[in-house]
């Protein structure tokens, strides 16, 4: 709690008044400045707070792993990353995987594989579903991460942590989306049941990408943060949210591909406040967001 | 010129006599009129006229519109210049003016009035000078502001004029001079009318002058009497009348009207706006004060003039001109018939003013003189045709005389009516016509040498009336005698007039016009409106059934008093009808007062006036009663001995002059035939000498222009007359809007005080219902009250109760705490009886152990007691003992004291040496904490970094294998391509390296070798394609085939010869590496066959990779260059050692596997 002494002592006013955000990049750049980064804290903090966007990069990678926690070693480790990229991104181009032109996801994919020992023999090898969503990932990081290097990273790792830390709960997750569908809206839920749709909403899209490609990305960071800091339930929670908004819409729609189909395709207007309504709820119904995952 | 041409012939044909033409014509000029806008039409037009006098093109030219006007305003001004053509000129712009052209506010900038006037200024005839006055007269009401600049002019001219009609510079025939005096007499009433101040200031300073002073008595002073003071006099001022704005809310009518309003003169005064009532009620009061009877005739009078001459002139000049005379003579003839009238309307006020009314009979003599001095002719007969009329009474006067006077008046009164009333044949007026012709050349011939000797002069007139009417009454007395007589026979019967009707009706009629042109004179005339009174009924009876007006006629000529008193109430009611809307009077149609006057006489009048008069004027009818003739006739020649001293308008005079010429005419035409008369004009014209003709061309004129003018005043009098009957019927509308409103709003009062009513009992009716509503409300309330009163009673019960339950519950919890403590006393004194009943066992046993240890206490003292007693015995010998040993002891314990002190300061040094040490063993521990801390960061950090270099070394191991892959496939590709060419040359090459082989190999050698063939054959294989897995499956199939059977070992060997190059080429000294080496292929084939399937241990498998790589890189070394590097070599040869130290195991294996396979 040495913290809270720097803090401002209104900041406790502040989130009482409605206040959100006021204190929290300054608690932040706090916890920042200690030389060993707590990655605890800074979990607990992105849980908790939405992150400042000039600080959101550096708590990811440090999140998941792409620096370490020392200062020191992050101009070292970086250039060993980048070294490691251009290395792979050089043995690509010379086994002709990728050249000049190739689509900067594209490039990711391939690197990916590589690293993972996944690259097919040929170009012509059709995609695996997990390329797939690594390429929809990667696209929406893309447009939120100008450095290729850092973006490939941070693609890389995300993933990786999906694939490894999330796997077996992104399973659980539609039943976690029926569960608290019931408790939110039972009408829309027996609608969904009616139509068969439950078992054809785009899981994929909402849990494999991690609704990428389905928000926009400055929405989509929001969501982001509160998974890379290890929850994945709140992707629940925005699939709901996104239910519940677009109710009215899914009432009226009789078919499940006809749900499907709009439920791929939502309108992209007013997707803040969605996050914003899916974040007070996944707060509400996950308690402090400290301990869920 | 064409055109002109044309115009000339048009012109020509203007005056046709067919009217087709006619109209065709004018509608030509007309067109013409409006295509051409150059002056030459309308210059010739003018010329025309001028030649011709066409009434069409005066028509047309009267008619001319606005872009014309300049032009003939310039052709005017033209001729206007010249002496000869001035006066038709000046008659031709009268006619213009009169016709009111729209550009008529352009006539005072025209060039055209500065000329009028300067021959206004100038000329010297009179009958220009009268013709030019007069349409300057009629212009100046149109020009009333913008005429300002010519004030001086103006009156520069009236001054001139004036003078002239005194002086007579150019010694013309004095009926000029009436006429010039009449038009300058209009002139004064107009420049007074609108220009009251500078006019008088002019007058002052003009008159002041010595020179004028005798004009100004004899011209200027009469006429001022004829005018009241103008009201501008004394609230403007010179400026103020002539400013703008005083002009232009007035039209021209109102500019007459206003010019009339001033005027005293009967012949020009107008009666509106209450003038008229204020002199009238001043004229009726002052005469009845002063003579009473007389008064009353004089009302008399003015009422029978009202009334009675509109029905007799007409008649008689629709008689007397049967159709002959032009149309313009009719209305003149009318409107010489209302003059009159409306003389006598004003005339009481004119008496009353001055008190001498005989003056006009000295006139009407002197003009008849005058008239007289020329020979009567046609050319007055022409003007005259209505004259004759009014011509008449210039003779007839005289006769009724004083004398007759009492005589005609009362009975004859009554009489005449009747009489009139059958003789309305055109055979009467011829009678008394002669008469007429006979008196008045009578009276002219007497009166030849006064007229003769002076100008006439309103003052010498009277004399002349009075010689007149003396030399007159001799002659008439015949007549009167002759009346009186037929009076009294009257009297007795009504209906016996039938006889007199020839002497009477003429009679009357001179009367009647006597008294028109006289006005308010002297009694005769009173006494002959007695008459003319009397007459109006009968008139008006003409239409009505006869028995009926002559019945009420008779009631009234009775007494004095009932006809002045009819009289007096027609009067008023004829004179208010005049006043009021002048309809009556001047509408030419006698149908519309005969029938206002039949509702007077319906509504039975006479007996409400009579009423009215005698509450009125009590007096005057005790007089009238009271004395009847006699005082009547004194009063009547007192009367007429006074009023030689009034002066007569020129307008009168005029009008005399008129008159007696139309007498003097009809008297001329009276002598001829009836029939003929029109033929007459022709046959008088012919004879009178050229002069005279001459004069009376002019005289015709001169009237002419007068009567153009006075109905130019006629029609602005219509104009007005129009405008104020429209506000009649405005102001009645009102009216009558007016009680609507009032009826409307007495009913809506009578609403109001009904809905008041209502609203009253509705009022009532809601306090009611408020005060049972209250009741309720009030009783509710209590209720309320009590029920909250209750309930909170029911409240604090229940709030007992709670605190009771809660009393209650407390208690119990208590009790329940006292029954816990209770056990829990129970349990602890349960449990302190335990302990207790241990206790008491322990005692027990310590009790027991007491007793013990007494006993053994016991014992032992007992024993002490024997060593005590044994010490005794003994201590004698060893005191000396003992006290060495004191000492011994003393200094031992010396000693250990010392000792201990030391023992105790190395115990303090030491506990602070064990402080100090402990302190620096928490500051190392502390540190080495730190360290630790430290060291794990580092390990963190460094682990950090080393994840970075592992992944990154992972990568390059991906890296590597893809290189690999991608090297490996290159080759596959290579190799085939290239065994397939070299098939055939390796054959025999594969031959020798056989034998070869079959000499120094062994049996393991021949195994070893039949395996590196098969090792060979997978590493060719494998790398061909990862995918497919069916062919490599296939060519080790093939390939193990051979191995099994040994026999077949040389036809496999062949075969694998065929298909292996590379191995044909190997060196001897590299053999050595075929065991390992097909012990690796074998390894590596099997690798990568479980690599698809599992990748548990990579580490294993990229190692035989790397083995493999290497082995290829050395199996490729002969075949392509000797460029292999050396440390490759040498850092394979490591990990091959070991390998191959395994793989001899393996191969072991292998070849059991391969043993039992075989076996």
């Amino acid at each position: 709690m040495a913290d809270d002494s720097q803090r401002n002592f209104r900041s406790v006013y502040y989130e009482k008044v409605g206040f959100r955000g006021v204190e929290e990049k300054k608690s932040l750049e706090i916890l920042l400045k200690d030389d060993r980064l707590d990655i605890e804290k800074l979990c607990t903090f992105s849980q908790r707070f939405p992150l400042p966007s000039m600080y959101r990069i550096l708590v990811w990678k440090v999140l998941l792993g792409i620096i370490p926690p020392h200062h020191e070693s992050h101009a070292l480790v970086m250039k060993y990353r980048k070294e490691q990229y251009w290395d792979i991104h050089h043995a690509l181009h010379v086994i002709r995987f990728i050249n000049d032109s190739t689509p900067q996801v594209d490039v990711f994919l391939r690197i990916h594989q590589l690293e993972s020992g996944k690259l097919p023999r040929s170009l012509a090898f059709p995609l695996e579903p997990e390329d797939e969503v690594f390429l929809a990932i990667a696209k929406a990081m893309e447009e939120m991460v100008e450095d290729p290097i850092e973006c490939y990273w941070l693609v890389s790792c995300f993933v990786n942590q999906l694939n490894s830390k999330h796997k077996d709960s992104l399973q659980q997750l539609p039943k976690i989306l029926e569960q608290y569908l019931n408790i939110e809206d039972n009408r829309l839920l027996m609608h969904l049941k009616a139509c068969a749709a439950m078992s054809k909403l785009p899981y994929d899209l909402w849990f494999k990408k991690c609704f990428a490609g389905c928000l926009p990305e400055s929405s989509l960071q929001r969501v982001w943060d509160k998974v890379i800091s290890g929850s994945c339930k709140i992707l629940v929670f925005v699939a709901v949210e996104i239910l519940l908004t677009f109710k009215m819409k899914i009432i009226a729609l009789n078919t499940a591909e006809k749900i499907t189909q709009f439920l791929e395709n939502i309108p992209q207007d007013n997707t803040d406040a969605i996050v914003s309504k899916a974040v007070d709820l996944w707060r509400t119904h996950c308690g402090t967001p400290a301990h869920s995952v | 010129m064409a055109q002109q041409g044309n115009v000339g012939e048009l012109l020509s044909m203007l005056d046709s006599p067919v009217l087709g033409v006619l109209e065709d014509i004018t509608a030509a000029f007309k067109d013409n009129l409006i295509c051409d806008r150059g002056p030459m039409l309308v210059n010739n037009l003018v010329d025309y006229y001028l030649e011709t006098n066409s009434q069409q093109a005066l028509h047309i030219l009267s008619t001319l519109q606005e872009p014309h006007d300049k032009h003939l305003l310039d052709k005017i001004n033209e001729y206007m210049g010249k002496a000869a053509t001035r006066l038709p000129t000046l008659s031709l712009l009268g006619h213009v003016i009169r016709r009111q052209p729209s550009w008529k506010h352009k006539l005072s900038q025209a060039p055209l009035l500065l000329s009028l006037l300067k021959c206004l200024k100038t000329d010297t005839d009179v009958v220009v000078l009268t013709t030019g006055v007069l349409v300057l007269i009629t212009m100046l009401p149109m020009i009333p502001q913008s005429g300002k600049q010519y004030l001086h002019d103006f009156f520069g001219i009236f001054g001139r004029l004036s003078a002239w009609c005194l002086q007579n510079p150019g010694h013309v025939a004095e009926i000029y001079l009436v006429h010039l005096h009449a038009s300058v007499y209009a002139l004064f009433h107009r420049l007074y009318g609108m220009y009251p101040c500078n006019f008088v200031s002019f007058l002052r300073s003009h008159y002041s002058m010595k020179e004028n002073l005798e004009t100004f008595e004899e011209v200027v002073k009469p006429m001022m009497e004829h005018v009241r003071i103008h009201p501008e006099l004394v609230t403007g001022s010179k400026d103020h009348e002539l400013d703008p704005r005083r002009w232009k809310r007035l039209e021209t009518h109102d500019v007459v009207i206003e010019c009339a309003k001033i005027s005293l003169d009967p012949a020009e005064a107008s009666y509106e706006d209450g003038y008229y009532s204020v002199s009238r009620k001043l004229c009726t009061s002052s005469k009845h004060h002063q003579t009473d009877p007389s008064a009353s005739y004089y009302i008399d009078t003015q009422s029978s003039y009202g009334t009675s001459t509109p029905y007799s002139t007409p008649r008689l000049t629709l008689s007397q001109m049967p159709g002959q005379l032009p149309q313009i003579l009719s209305p003149q003839s009318i409107r010489l018939s209302t003059e009159p009238q409306q003389v006598t309307i004003w005339s009481p006020s004119a008496v009353c003013g001055m008190t001498t009314p005989p003056t006009s009979p000295g006139i009407v003599p002197s003009e008849s003189s005058q008239s007289s001095s020329q020979p009567y002719s046609k050319a007055f007969g022409t003007s005259g045709g209505k004259g004759t009329p009014l011509g008449t009474p210039a003779t007839s006067p005289p006769p009724c005389t004083s004398d007759d006077f009492v005589h005609i008046s009362l009975p004859s009164a009554a009489a005449t009516p009747p009489k009139k009333e059958d003789k309305t044949d055109p055979g009467r007026p011829l009678l008394y016509r002669q008469q007429n012709v006979i008196n008045s050349d009578k009276s002219l011939g007497k009166l030849n040498t006064p007229s003769s000797k002076s100008s006439v002069t309103l003052s010498d007139l009277p004399e002349f009336l009075g010689g007149l009417s003396f030399e007159d009454s001799a002659e008439k007395d015949r007549e009167e005698d002759a009346i009186s007589k037929e009076i009294s026979e009257i009297t007795t019967d009504a209906e016996h007039m039938v006889p007199r009707g020839g002497f009477d009706s003429p009679f009357y009629r001179t009367n009647e016009s006597l008294s028109g042109s006289q006005k308010k004179t002297h009694s005769v005339v009173s006494t002959v409106q007695g008459h003319s009174q009397t007459s109006e009924p009968l008139t008006s009876s003409l239409d009505k059934p006869g028995p009926e007006s002559a019945r009420e006629t008779p009631k009234q000529t009775f007494t004095p008093i009932d006809k002045p008193c009819g009289g007096s109430g027609e009067s008023p009611a004829g004179n208010r009808e005049g006043t009021s809307g002048e309809t009556s009077i001047l509408t030419p149609s006698p149908c519309k007062v005969p029938a206002q006057r039949r509702v007077v006489f319906g509504s039975g009048q006479p007996p409400q006036y009579e009423h009215l008069f005698e509450v009125a004027l009590p007096k005057t009818a005790y007089l009238f009663v009271g004395k009847k003739t006699e005082e009547l006739l004194k009063k009547a020649k007192g009367t007429q001995d006074d009023d030689c001293m009034s002066s007569t308008s020129p307008v009168e005079v005029l009008d005399r002059l008129i008159q007696q010429g139309a007498d003097a005419h009809t008297k001329e035409l009276n002598k001829l035939s009836l029939p003929s008369k029109s033929a007459d004009w022709t046959h008088f014209g012919g004879s009178p000498p050229s002069d005279e003709i001459h004069t009376l061309r002019n005289q015709l004129l001169l009237l002419h222009n007068q009567l153009l003018y006075e109905r130019f005043k006629r029609q602005q009098h219509a104009l007005r007359n129009r405008r104020l009957l429209r506000k009649v019927i405005k102001a009645t509308a009102l009216e009558e809007h007016n009680a609507a409103m009032k009826d409307q709003l007495k009913l809506q009062e009578k609403e109001i005080q009904a809905l008041k009513l209502s609203l009253q009992k509705e009022q009532a009716r809601y306090h009611q219902f408020q005060e049972e509503h209250e009741n309720i409300v009030a009783q509710l309330h209590s209720q309320i009250r009590q029920l909250q009163h209750d309930r909170e009673e029911f409240y604090n019960q229940s709030q007992e109760l709670q605190t009771k339950l809660e009393d209650c519950r407390n208690m119990i919890a208590d009790l329940r705490l006292e029954l816990k403590k209770a056990n829990n006393k129970v349990c602890h004194t349960e449990l302190l009886l335990s302990q207790v009943s241990q206790k008491l066992s322990n005692s027990e046993s310590v009790q027991q152990q007491m007793e013990f240890l007494n006993r053994q206490l016991l014992v032992l003292g007992e024993v002490n007691e024997l060593y005590l007693e044994q010490l005794q015995h003994k201590h004698t010998d060893t005191t000396k003992e003992v006290e060495m040993l004191n000492a011994a002891f003393r200094k031992e314990l010396e000693k250990a004291k010392l000792c201990v002190q030391q023992q105790s300061q190395r115990l303090d040094a030491s506990q602070k040496r064990i402080a100090e040490l402990e302190s620096q063993l928490a500051k190392k521990d502390h540190l080495f904490l730190e360290q630790k801390k430290y060291l794990e960061d580092v390990k963190i950090q460094a682990r950090g970094q080393l994840q970075a270099v592992e992944s990154r070394y992972k990568a390059q191991k991906r890296i590597t294998q893809a290189f690999e892959l991608e090297i490996l496939d290159l080759f596959g590709r290579l190799e085939k391509s290239s065994l397939l060419k070299k098939l055939e040359d390796d054959k025999t090459e594969a031959a020798e390296a056989a034998e070869e082989r079959l000499d120094c190999g062994n049996e393991d050698a021949v195994a070893g070798y039949s395996e590196e063939t098969i090792g060979r054959n997978g590493e060719t294989k494998p790398p061909s394609t990862r995918g497919s897995s069916s062919s490599k499956g296939g060519s080790s199939s093939e390939l193990s085939t051979p191995e099994k059977p040994q026999n077949q070992r040389f036809s496999s060997r062949w075969e694998t010869s065929m298909l292996l190059e590379p191995s044909t080429t190997l060196p001897l000294t590299v053999g050595s590496l075929p065991s390992s080496k097909s012990f690796l292929g074998m390894k590596a084939r099997e690798l990568f066959r479980n690599k698809s399937e599992s990748q548990c241990d990579e580490e294993g498998v990229t190692i035989n990779r790397l083995s493999d790589a290497l082995k290829t890189e050395l199996c490729k070394d002969p075949s392509m260059e000797t460029k292999a590097p050396p440390s490759p070599d040498n850092l394979s040869l490591s990990p091959k050692i070991q390998e191959s130290s395994v793989g001899q195991l393996h191969i072991m294996d292998y070849n059991e596997t391969h043993h039992d396979h075989k076996g």
